[in-house]
């Protein structure tokens, strides 16, 4: 077993609802999600949310994007925050709930401008982190290098693979610098080997910083659930209107995270099994 | 794709419903019936309509003079003028739209569509200080609503994702506005200038005829229907009508060549 602890809190949701007009989308959504600090490592955190088709998991992206305001209930993050003291500039921790703009989204049809070239949009995206200032031009070789997209920096997104525009909005939203990085069916309508290289990127993504946090929401289970360290099922319990976290699996715990081999494990095939069941 | 790889005209594939066909094939049938038309007409026995050779013949007329290059002069440079001027306003006001305050005067320009402006020439005439002035101002309020109009719908019709990115990349308003509508829909602003140009060029031949001391296509057009010179006036009406699409050609040409993407 690997050694890792859970620290801080890093998001979480408290109480989200979500009607629309009488309609109960959303109800009693409670989780948190941990940053997880493995020595010697940039460990980062691969949470998904899992549920069937229909059942709120696009309403619950947006809530917890900030582009969807619940009914009730908050969505917090932990953000290091600079603070005047006495001697100059510190950083603190604080608490404070979720913006549009906190979370890296990328959008299930990748979504880009068509009128800017992804040159032009990256640069967009890297100008709104302070990290970057000045260096925009260099990160942006440096991801289009790593992510195989260099050849294309000229084009317009109606002239891209569906590959290649999923891998330029990751760029974009991590030139951005969030931590968050929220994905909504990641793995949809992608053939078995850009399948293989996208989970490896995201794998490549988590490490990249011990603060990043991977939000993925799926209804694919297997390919979720290999790159994952937390699932959570959206369901519905029985006899209430509106879907909830109906079960939290750790997949740490269970010795499912951080491998790569995990297709023919008992316990991973059990935990497919488990899921299944619930949806 | 067999329509499309085949340059050769193959007729069975006219009458094909949703069927491409070449452009070569195109313009051969473009070519057919414009001739059938055009022999028809001057077949016919037209009475006090006057055929195509006569019309030809009555333009060749024109085109000795300096007469006709002078007055197209005077109404092309009018009509550039109007539809400079309309831009700016129809951006300015479009733009001002999406800010609550200006709502209601940016509709209330869009319903200006219903406005005569013969009943509002007059008015014109007191708050303008010359002819020149009286028409520029009646195209530019003839023009703008129509380009407010479209350009409108077409800020309404933004897709709720753009503004969604805008907001993911942490954009503030300003930034969502120069963004989405400034520069995202300047290919569109150029759409709109071709489709509506008809509007503009086809009241300048209006307002011409109310202050003929300039000239232009509209004020010849005026003095020969005087005299029921119908070769001249067909001979005149063809030139509007070339020039015109000459313009559509043109204004779709620049978009592409301004706005690469929207080739794609
Ligand atoms: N704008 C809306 N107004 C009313 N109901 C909506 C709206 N958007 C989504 N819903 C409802 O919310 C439920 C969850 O939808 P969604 O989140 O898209 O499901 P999923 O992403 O899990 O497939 C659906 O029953 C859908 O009908």
């Amino acid at each position: 077993m690997t050694a890792y602890t859970k620290n801080d809190v890093l998001l979480q949701a408290k109480d989200i609802s979500l009607y629309y007009d009488d309609k109960c989308i959303l109800r009693n959504i409670d989780f948190t999600v941990r940053d997880i600090v493995r020595p010697g490592l940039q460990q980062g955190q691969v949470v998904s949310l899992i549920g069937r088709s229909g059942i709120g998991k696009t309403q619950l992206f947006r809530v917890l994007s900030g582009l969807q305001k619940p009914s009730g209930g908050t969505i917090t993050v932990r953000e290091r925050k600079p603070v005047e003291s006495g001697n100059g500039s510190i950083e603190v921790w604080r608490e404070r709930p979720v913006r549009a703009g906190d979370m890296g989204v990328i959008f299930q049809n990748y979504y880009q401008f068509g009128w800017r070239t992804v040159r032009q949009s990256l640069l967009l995206a890297a100008r709104k982190n302070p990290a970057l200032a000045g260096k925009e031009e260099d990160a942006i070789r440096e991801y289009a290098g790593r992510f195989d997209i260099t050849d294309v920096l000229q084009r317009y997104p109606a002239q891209l693979s569906g590959g290649q525009q999923q891998r330029v909005s990751i760029i974009q939203q991590l030139l951005k610098g969030s931590n968050f990085l929220l994905l909504d069916e990641p793995f949809s309508g992608l053939d078995i080997c850009v399948l293989d290289k996208v989970t490896e990127l995201l794998l490549q993504v988590s490490l990249s910083d011990e603060l990043k946090t991977l939000i993925i929401v799926s209804h694919d289970i297997a390919t979720t659930v290999e790159i994952s360290d937390t699932v959570f099922i959206l369901g519905k319990e029985s006899g209430k209107e509106g879907s909830t976290i109906i079960r939290e699996i750790d997949l740490i715990e269970r010795g499912l995270a951080w491998r790569h081999d995990l297709r023919q494990d008992k316990v991973f095939v059990d935990t497919l099994a488990e899921i299944k069941g619930c949806l | 794709m067999g329509g499309l790889a085949a340059p050769h005209f193959k007729s069975s594939n006219m009458f094909k419903p949703f069927e491409t066909i070449s452009r070569s094939s195109l313009l051969i049938m473009v070519a057919l019936q414009v001739l059938f038309f055009l022999v028809l007409w001057q077949l016919s026995p037209g009475g006090l309509i006057p055929g195509p050779i006569q019309i030809l013949d009555g333009l060749g007329q024109l085109l000795a003079t300096r007469l006709l290059f002078d007055n197209l002069l005077a109404s092309l440079v009018l009509t550039l003028k109007a539809l400079v001027y309309s831009i700016v306003l129809t951006l300015l006001f479009s733009y001002l739209s999406v800010l609550p305050f200006f709502q209601p005067m940016a509709q209330f320009l869009v319903k200006c569509r219903y406005l005569t402006l013969t009943g509002l020439i007059f008015i014109f005439t007191l708050l303008t200080k010359d002819g020149g002035a009286l028409k520029l101002s009646l195209l530019v309020f003839g023009i703008v609503p129509f380009f407010m109009t479209s350009f409108l719908s077409v800020i309404v019709r933004t897709p709720a994702q753009e503004f969604e990115l805008c907001q993911t990349l942490g954009y503030s308003r300003w930034q969502t506005l120069y963004e989405v509508i400034i520069v995202g829909k300047a290919d569109q602003v150029f759409e709109i200038v071709r489709q509506n140009f008809a509007i503009a060029w086809m009241m300048i031949t209006m307002v011409e005829g109310l202050n003929m001391s300039e000239g232009g296509i509209g004020t010849l057009l005026i003095k020969y229907n005087k005299y029921n010179d119908l070769p001249h006036v067909l001979a005149l009406q063809g030139v509007v009508f070339g020039l015109g699409l000459c313009f559509d050609y043109l204004l779709g040409l620049l978009r592409h060549w301004l706005f690469s993407y929207t080739n794609l």
